[in-house]
């Protein structure tokens, strides 16, 4: 070979090297942050926790819809946590029924659910994405991790107590979550993503790490005040030891009422609340502003835009007859009314009691004869996405109706049902809380009752007066057994007059997905 | 990466030797054994060289060569090929060699591509086939993939009746269940960023079809690599089968001008069954009585309504030319195409130019560029499902003469209104293009250097205005509507490879041998902004008012590369043994660092039985030829990024609320950082077969596929990750199936002149779930197949044992050839328990229920084609069948029942078949909605006569074409090939075409 012919020959070589040198494949995405470089804005740690808390509402990262936040639901509108919660603890119930086709959601009208019902697979899939996230920002925020960051001072003080607020939203999410669908897995910051299948928990595991998790959490919890609004305050979390604590026998067994009156009377002594003068504002469009509300989920026309909550709640209500405007809506939805053994609720008392004013009669008939038809059963336009002073929400599409989670009249209710139920205090008090939302409901004593009316029937009926349509219906008709085995209203049990069904409607069956993602969990007994 | 090519290119010009300096030359003229017609565009090589050219229109070609003795080798396709021996070129005495080629079927001339190089088809050892022009279909063919529809057994080509719609091709059935089945695309050796690129139909996406860019009348042949034997070769992106595209070039000889024009119209031939005006009054009176207040006095077909017929208009202009060391084309096409669906359509300017030269007689230099602008008029709004729906009662328009709508928001709103208000557009800009450069070293004989630059540039913007005054813009509060999104890509490739080709007579061997590397680099860059709350309406789509709410501006960036090592040995012994091995060895950025790379092998032998002495006396066999391959693939056609924890950076109008301020999110993703490639074992026995003189040639192939670690996005159990959902490996899947092609020159002129060949290929797949290990688990079903009705409904089911999106559904207990529908246990109601069979025999009739039955890939595809030939005339038609597919009656299934009149809201018109069934209550998972779809179309007929030699003119032909000619099916929904997921719900009008065209050549 000439010295010509190598010399081609190694110009060629050292161009192939060369070329075969480029075979670097790290492309780091640069349109997202990764978790590598996300806490270096000290930004973050508050956006972090900014979504847990919408994560109660929003269905994804854009609103109105769009990067969805789970995939249950393949209508992101539908997956929306407040939405799928407030379905479930009020369509089956005298409280609510809606016309619309969906199969599921018909399905939750008539207490004829199944595993595959999607509304309870995305409900599952919501409690566990708040709990996921959680524990994920707890793992990002250890002292070691903190430390390795350089976190200090004011910083390291504020995730102090973003911690303990995330810690509440989990704690929210399980007591939803056993509320729901009995025992579940119970998985903590320990257990890192992309871990196998956690076991299930007892209904009674999760109850004492909600109780404990809360009481550890409290004194890093703000104290309420302007603010904290639509965050936890160390009030919201003594009201879900109180709910928990109302439902303990339900969840585990033991009747826990002593603790439910405890925690009631903490609420009430904490003073930083008090009973909204007006009924109905803490329902509109400015509820913001209501003195009454201890734990709120906020939605807003500009800020909050998503179908996964109030908005489809109020555009629902609104039909018929209604014009939608007076509503501060662009139009109603035809969906949600009432049956009328809730209207019965107020039977006697004709208009004197103002919680029946949303009552909506004109072209509606009491009966359902169809569930389809929106003129079949009151409607019950609760929500209003109007301001107290009579002014259009920010939005028609959109409402700025935030949702009363927990609020004062709820804690007069327990405190009274508390004692009802053995749980030591004061009858007196008992009588006393409750004449107190009457005389704001009758604008005067005359719907006043006296310590032989103060019954545990009274109370259920009287919490259906006070708190409708504020998703507390189902947890307190299985409260008191009148959710399957007993009570009957219409279309129960998929039949006009309704009847009765079986006990197994107590629980949410299991989403038939989950069982079949997660091999170590059991159905619940009968599905 | 680039200026290393650069550097390469210039070193390899640099080095190069002057031109030969004695040379010798061989010339001669090919004709054609039936009347001695010259045969233009015959490939003459000078076997074991470089050398070559191809024959002018009257037969002659040229080479010039050092002097030596040589062996000749001509190919035409149609015609057997041919050889001589022996040659002798001195520098003084030029060789005269002519050919005389006997006709012949197709199939077994021709040169196929096979990545990286090219193969004669006889030569063939692994499961490709090649579509020349000759044997494209014609008429109004918009889209690349259309050419080869019904053309090569195996490969389904499923397009959606829009023009220049999206297209779906599944070579041998689909590899995946994630979105891509699609094959890979390589246009004159550029790999196409197809599905992650810029269009597929979504808004993001700003064009219908990524091929669109290309001109159809440019394409000289279209190879497809169906086996993983060839497919190995592009590794990584293999899986579904590799198609290669391949342009036309200049032909060595006078300089040739070819004219063409086309017009066509095309007529609404299909669209779904929907009540009339008298039926829906009739219905409403019936089963509705409270909404016949609701009627209108008007009988309106609104599907009508919102179709015309469609005008389309096509030129295409050609010049090419070239000298023996020297070739060019350059090309102009314009379309503009209209849609049945009004106010749809599409134009496309389209330029093309190729280049080919020798420098310095080293170096073979090929350019080729292609650049094309597409304008898109997408269906606006809703259009076609609120034709669907709408009232047909009511009036298009009220007696003022402005567009009736219904009060109520829930209501379809009047499609004409959404056409006249709505406008929703997107142009493309796209260039594809590379540059060759082969470098024949010097000193070893046969081998050769080649580098390969490409690029493909694509830019596009889409627009969507819809002014506030819309009904859906009232409806919602939103104020008007400014959405426009303005993507653009950039996909680099550098390819450098070696090649050796040698025939050493002394061993009776063939070696052919190609090493080398490659690289590839895309990126995207995806701005969108979406503005609501318009103040004004008069700026339309061009131009943005003040705007009452914050606009809403997005970007995103992505990159991704491709790394690859790869190899092929092609050796032949005593041209009776042929062996191919190649192994492709690629790096891809969508996967984490522990499994980026990946190595995919493949093996073939063939054995030319013909060659044989015991095969001599079946004289009647011509060629017979057993193919035995084996192969690994992979697939790598995902998003990026998928193992990387990324978090989402929320908008501003998903915040949440603290105290008064409104904070901005942030979210982890779910994510599996192991994640890895998704990979396809093949084997595949054929038979290539030709008798009588290769008048009749044909192949049988039978193949087997697996592909394991499917990669889907499946639920995980709750509390493990990040979400309900993770995209993960998961299971596998099999197809396998059975490919039969024949052609046959029937006639060859030898009755009357007349000469007609014949082709039929066929084909069956069946496709089979194997398992499926979700998160570690025993997920036995997958649900998928969204439909339109309830929300979140699903019909199709990834299941082991069955193929992938079979439907799953409820048997409906029938009586009288009819579903029932009545209280059968008279509890009240008509529900599940009266209407379906209880599977499971569990006593209670729910979900559980359903079972898979039926899917909608054909089990058998059969097609024809026929070109006749007599004097001047010619004709041809192609016909194609499918047998054993189903399809989901969606259109069916939402607007067969009553109770979509009845209730308080607006009545929707409803399907006909609730005449049939009389459904008060929709039934959505029934069987009754999963027909048969099994059909036989005359794809196209088409005629044409030649006019020779009129003046100037060489040629002039005249033809007239009728595409969708009819169809026989029982199916009696819109399309029975309604989509790749059998599921036909407002899928886009059939239309049969008219077409006439002028071709002429100067």
């Amino acid at each position: 070979m000439s010295l010509r012919a190598s010399r081609k020959l190694l110009v060629s070589a050292v161009l192939l090297l060369a070329a075969a040198g480029c075979t670097d494949l790290t492309v780091a995405p640069e349109s997202t942050v990764t978790t590598a470089n996300i806490f270096k804005d000290p930004n973050s740690y508050k956006e972090y926790l900014a979504k847990l808390y919408a994560g109660l509402q929003a269905t994804g990262s854009v609103g109105p819809y769009g990067n969805r936040d789970i995939q249950s639901i393949t209508d992101e509108g539908f997956s929306g946590y407040l939405r799928l919660y407030w379905q479930m603890e009020e369509l089956p119930t005298e409280e609510a029924i809606i016309g619309w086709g969906d199969a599921a959601l018909q399905e939750l009208n008539t207490q004829v659910w199944g595993s595959s019902n999607q509304f309870l697979g995305g409900m599952y899939a919501r409690v566990f994405f708040q709990v996921s996230l959680a524990n994920e920002f707890l793992r990002q925020t250890t002292d070691a991790q903190l430390a390795s960051r350089g976190v200090s001072g004011q910083l390291a003080a504020d995730i102090k107590q973003y911690r303990a607020e995330a810690r509440f939203l989990r704690a929210l999410a399980y007591w939803n979550g056993i509320d729901l669908f009995g025992d579940i897995p119970l998985v903590k910051e320990d257990l890192v993503p992309g871990s196998p299948p956690p076991k299930q928990a007892s209904r009674a595991e999760i109850f004492q790490f909600i109780e404990s998790e809360l009481n550890e959490i409290k004194p890093d919890l703000p104290a309420p005040g302007a603010a904290t609004y639509g965050r936890a305050s160390s009030v919201a979390a003594d009201m879900l030891l109180a709910e928990l604590y109302l439902n303990a026998k339900v969840y585990t067994g033991t009747d826990r009422s002593a603790d439910a009156r405890l925690a009631a009377e903490r609420v009430i002594a904490s003073g930083a609340y008090s009973l909204d003068p007006t009924y109905q504002n803490m329902f509109l469009a400015d509820n913001n502003k209501s003195p009454e509300i201890i734990f709120a989920i906020p939605s807003d026309g500009l800020h909050q835009q998503s179908y996964g909550g109030m908005t489809t709640i109020v555009h629902a209500s609104v039909g018929g007859n209604m014009n939608p405007s007076a509503y501060g809506l662009n139009g109603g939805w035809w969906g949600l009314r009432t049956r009328p053994e809730f209207v019965a609720l107020f039977a006697g008392t004709g208009s004197a009691d103002a919680r029946s004013a949303p009552l909506f009669t004109d072209g509606q008939n009491l009966d359902v004869a169809s569930i389809g038809n929106f003129n079949d059963g009151y409607a019950l336009p609760k929500y209003r996405n109007v301001t107290s002073t009579g002014q259009a929400g920010s939005s028609k599409e959109f409402v700025d109706v935030d949702f009363p989670m927990f609020r004062l009249a709820d804690a007069y209710l327990i405190y009274a049902e508390a004692v009802l139920r053995g749980g030591g205090g004061d009858m007196a008090t008992a009588v006393q809380y409750v004449n107190l939302l009457r005389q704001r409901a009758y604008g005067n004593t005359s719907g006043n009752i006296t310590a032989a009316d103060l019954t545990l029937d009274f109370i259920l009926a009287e919490r259906g007066r006070e708190l409708y349509w504020e998703a507390h219906r189902r947890t307190d008709l299985i409260r008191f057994d009148k959710f399957t085995t007993n009570g009957v209203w219409q279309w129960k049990g998929n039949v006009h007059d309704g009847r009765t069904t079986d006990a197994k409607f107590n629980l949410y069956p299991l989403p038939a997905a989950e069982l079949l993602a997660n091999p170590n969990l059991h159905q619940n007994a009968g599905y | 990466m680039w200026r290393i090519g650069f550097v390469c290119l210039v070193a390899t010009i640099f080095v190069t030797d002057p031109a030969l300096a004695q040379a010798g030359r061989i010339s001669g003229t090919v004709t054609s054994t039936d009347g001695a017609r010259p045969i233009a565009g015959a490939q003459v090589r000078v076997v074991g060289t470089r050398f070559g050219a191809l024959t002018r229109d009257d037969g002659r070609y040229t080479i010039t060569v050092q002097p030596g003795t040589y062996t000749l080798r001509v190919t035409r396709i149609g015609f057997t090929p041919d050889s001589m021996t022996g040659v002798v070129v001195t520098v003084d005495a030029p060789a005269t060699a002519d050919f005389r080629l006997q006709p012949a079927a197709v199939r077994l001339a021709g040169v196929v591509s096979i990545g990286y190089g090219t193969q004669e088809v006889r030569d063939k050892t692994g499961a490709v086939d090649v579509v020349s022009s000759d044997e494209f279909n014609t008429g109004r063919v918009v889209s690349p993939e259309q050419l080869i529809q019904s053309k090569v057994a195996g490969v389904q080509v499923v397009d959606n009746n829009e023009p220049g719609g999206g297209m779906s091709v599944r070579i041998r059935g689909a590899s995946s269940i994630n979105a891509s089945s699609e094959p890979l695309y390589v246009v004159d050796g550029v790999p196409l960023q197809v599905g992650g690129g810029i269009s597929d139909g979504d808004l993001a996406r700003p064009g219908r079809n990524p091929l669109n860019f290309l001109n159809p009348s440019d394409i000289e042949s279209i190879s497809v690599l169906k086996d993983a034997s060839a497919a190995a070769i592009y590794g990584s992106r293999g899986t579904n089968g590799v198609i290669i595209i391949k342009t036309k070039r200049g032909n060595a000889g006078s300089k040739q001008v070819t004219f063409g024009s086309t017009v066509s119209q095309s007529v609404v031939t299909g669209g779904p069954d929907l009540l009339n005006a008298s039926q829906f009054r009739a219905a409403v009176q019936q089963f509705a009585p409270t909404n016949v207040t609701k009627l209108g006095t008007a009988n309106t077909n609104w599907r009508d309504a919102v179709q015309h017929n469609a005008i389309g208009k096509e030129q295409q202009l050609a010049v090419s030319g070239g000298r023996d060391d020297m070739n060019y084309r350059l090309a102009l096409g314009y379309l503009d195409q209209s849609g049945v669906l009004l106010s749809t359509g599409l134009r496309r300017l389209s330029t093309s130019f190729n280049y080919a030269d020798k420098l310095f007689d080293k170096i073979d230099l090929t350019a080729n560029l292609k650049g094309s602008r597409t304008d898109d008029h997408f269906t606006p709004g809703a259009v076609l499902g609120n034709a669907t729906a709408f009232d047909p009662t009511q009036p298009i328009r009220t007696s003022t003469g402005s567009y009736f709508e219904w009060a109520d928001n829930l209501a379809p709103g009047n499609p004409l209104a959404e056409l006249a208000l709505i406008s929703d557009r997107g142009t493309t800009y796209r260039s594809v293009g590379n540059l060759e450069s082969k470098y024949h070293l010097p000193f070893i004989e046969g081998l050769s250097t080649t580098l390969n630059l490409g690029y493909d540039l694509a830019s596009a913007k889409r627009t969507t205005f819809t002014p506030s005054v819309e009904r859906s813009q009232i409806v919602s509060g939103n104020g008007g509507n400014f959405y426009r999104t303005t993507p653009s890509q950039v996909n680099t490739v550098l390819d450098l490879y070696g090649n050796y080709v040698r025939k050493f007579d002394e061993y009776r061997s063939d070696v052919d041998l190609t090493a080398g590397y490659s690289y590839e680099r895309s990126r995207g860059d995806y701005p969108a902004i979406t503005v609501n709350g318009l103040t004004s309406d008069l700026l339309g789509p061009n131009g943005i008012p003040a705007s009452t709410k914050a606009p809403l501006p997005t970007l995103f960036v992505d990159e991704s590369r491709l790394a690859s090592f790869f190899g092929r040995v092609n050796y032949t012994l005593a041209d009776k043994y042929l062996t191919t091995l190649s192994v492709r060895r690629d790096g891809s950025s969508k996967f984490g660092p522990s499994n980026q790379w990946g190595v995919f092998p493949a093996a073939a032998f063939a054995w030319r039985l013909s060659e044989e002495p015991f095969m001599k006396r079946f004289s009647q066999v011509s060629d017979l030829k057993l193919r035995l391959s084996w192969g690994v693939n992979g697939n790598q056609s995902f998003s990026n990024y998928l193992y990387t924890s990324s978090y989402t950076l929320g908008n501003g109008l998903a915040q949440a609320q603290f105290g008064d301020q409104w904070v901005t999110t942030i979210r982890p993703s779910a994510v599996d950082p192991n994640i890895k490639w998704e990979q396809t074992t093949s084997t595949n026995v054929g038979l290539d077969y030709g008798i009588v003189k290769n008048r009749v040639t044909g192949t049988v192939d039978y193949y087997a596929k697996k592909t394991k670690d499917l990669i889907f996005t499946v639920p995980v159990a709750g509390g493990t990750n990040l979400s309900d959902f993770v995209t993960t490996n998961i299971g596998s899947l099999q197809n396998h199936g059975l490919e039969l092609g024949l052609n046959a020159q029937v006639l060859q002129g030898g009755f009357h002149g007349l000469t007609w060949n014949a082709s039929f290929n066929a084909s069956t797949n069946s496709n089979k779930m194997l398992r499926i290990n979700a998160g570690g688990s025993g997920t036995e079903q997958i649900l998928v197949g969204g439909i339109a009705g309830g929300v979140g409904n699903t019909i199709e089911v990834l299941q082991p044992g069955y193929a992938i999106n079979t439907f799953l559904v409820y048997k409906h207990k029938m009586l009288d050839g009819k579903p029932v529908y009545s209280d059968v246990n008279g509890d009240g109601t008509i529900n599940e328990a009266d209407l379906y069979e209880d599977i499971n025999g569990d006593g209670i009739v729910n979900f559980s229920d359903r079972r898979p039955y039926k899917n909608p890939a054909p089990k058998w595809i059969l097609a024809h084609t026929s070109q006749l030939g007599y004097r001047d005339f010619d004709a041809s038609f192609t016909m194609r069948a499918y047998l054993g597919n189903y399809i989901y009656n969606n259109v069916a299934s939402n607007l067969g029942n009553y109770s979509r009149i009845q209730g308080s809201g607006t009545p929707v018109n409803l399907d006909a078949s609730v005449l049939k069934y009389g459904f008060v209550n929709p039934q959505y998972f029934s069987d009754v909605y999963i027909e048969k779809a099994s059909f036989l179309r005359m794809d196209n007929v088409t005629l044409g006569y030649t006019f020779r030699h009129l003046g100037t003119l060489n040629a002039l032909r005249l033809f007239g074409t009728i595409q969708n000619a009819f169809t026989i099916t029982g199916y009696s929904g819109v399309d029975p090939t309604a989509g790749i997921d059998g599921i036909d719900n407002n899928i886009y009008p059939r239309s049969r075409t008219y077409l006439t065209g002028a071709n002429v050549q100067f």
